[in-house]
């Protein structure tokens, strides 16, 4: 973003924009910056809060005020915390096993056979609005090869840009599922009852795993599995 | 709760390394219009596009247009990352992409106009100087729609 920044100003188009990270605009020193104390994927603070999200608009259109720069300025305000009474209050029970089938196969399309009626249900309440779909290819079709995968031993070599996007979408799907129910979640509490608590993360651990063994696949993995979502799954195993 | 102390040392050392110097000299345009008056486009680089568009690759230089007339709640999400939260994006695009938001400050007289067209990035896995000759060809883009300001959202 900062990049951005830099170079449409040279090319004379005044910018203003928000930081997540303060150290990073801090370093490149874009002309105007806000600094903004929100969770990555979150630069205007709250969902659904338009009020909160104008004020954030309202402080970074105000450095266009500034005679000189580069500014960077810090907005005030934290985005409340979420309760956490819910803190990994799921509106499905994932108890794995789910099922005493022995397949990947069977078993996660058993556990997506459990979220479906949660994933239309949460797609209702937000209008048909869904971030599914990156892939082009249904939630089954994804779900049935990223298990062929595992129950044949192979590895997703020829279409990894598909692999990444297919990836992403049953995340999404079990995320858009997990919050169906309107509610304010704390994202790290989401990511903690995906990471350790569902059928799927487990399927893409040992995914990632297999690929950072194979030569030239390592940066896959990378993108495949957070570091922090590893941390999570020790602490809970940990903890259990 | 992007504070760095609040992180552990991976997490920190990742963001960290994302400390570039400038790209160059200082940069500034001077306002010269009240907030008013001024044309508007958004810029994000959190991987937005339409489900039509080509999707972001891995690490991806080139932008998508998002038309000021679309209904941004079809756009979708190709960020190659899988360290942001996308949970708060698919319950409000507005989130991310404040095209709502900034409606309502044309509507209310708060800034000039919105531009007809506006623009998402994908920010991950390039360095900042990659991203020159797509927000060069950008800068004319916007310059042709009588943009005068850009406000930039990452993700």
């Amino acid at each position: 973003m900062c990049a951005i920044s830099y170079y449409l100003e040279r090319d004379n188009i005044m910018t203003t924009g928000i930081s997540l990270v303060r150290e990073n605009a801090a370093s490149m020193a874009p002309p105007r910056s806000l600094w903004v104390p929100f969770p990555l994927g979150r630069p205007l603070g709250i969902a659904n809060d338009p009020d909160f999200q104008h004020r954030v608009i309202a402080a970074a259109l105000a450095l266009f005020n500034s005679a000189q720069g580069p500014v960077l300025e810090d907005f005030p305000e934290d985005a409340p915390t979420q309760h956490t009474e819910s803190a990994l209050a799921c509106p499905v029970t994932f108890v794995k096993p789910v099922t005493t089938a022995t397949s990947w196969e069977d078993r996660l399309s058993d556990e997506l056979n459990m979220l479906k009626p949660w994933y239309n249900l949460g797609k209702r309440r937000r209008n048909g609005r869904t971030l599914a779909g990156v892939s082009n290819s249904s939630i089954d079709e994804i779900i049935q090869r990223l298990a062929t995968y595992l129950d044949t031993a192979t590895l997703p070599i020829t279409d990894l840009t598909w692999f990444k996007h297919a990836t992403e979408d049953a995340k999404t799907y079990y995320l858009e599922a997990i919050t169906a129910q309107p509610d304010d979640q704390d994202p790290d509490n989401l990511q903690t009852i995906f990471w350790t608590q569902t059928l799927l993360a487990d399927a893409l651990v040992i995914l990632s795993e297999q690929l950072s063994s194979a030569p030239g696949l390592e940066q896959v993995a990378r993108i495949l599995v957070p570091r922090k979502a590893l941390d999570r799954r020790a602490n809970f195993s940990a903890a259990e | 709760m992007v504070r760095l102390a609040d992180l552990p040392d991976y997490e920190r050392e990742h963001l960290l390394a994302k400390n570039m110097p400038p790209l160059g000299p200082a940069t500034w345009v001077a306002s010269n219009k009240p907030l008013s008056e001024l044309r508007i486009a958004l810029v994000t680089t959190a991987g937005l596009h339409f489900r039509d568009d080509p999707t972001f690759e891995f690490t991806d230089a080139t932008f998508r247009p998002i038309s000021n007339d679309e209904n941004a709640n079809d756009l979708i999400m190709s960020h190659s990352s899988v360290n942001f939260d996308r949970t708060g994006f698919a319950e409000d695009v507005n989130l991310v992409y404040p095209i709502d938001r900034f409606k309502e400050l044309e509507a209310r007289g708060a800034i000039g106009s919105l531009a007809n067209v506006h623009y998402s990035f994908m920010g991950a896995g390039l360095m900042p100087a990659e991203y020159q000759h797509s927000a060069s060809q950008l800068a004319g883009m916007l310059k042709k729609d009588r943009v005068d300001a850009v406000f930039l959202t990452p993700v």
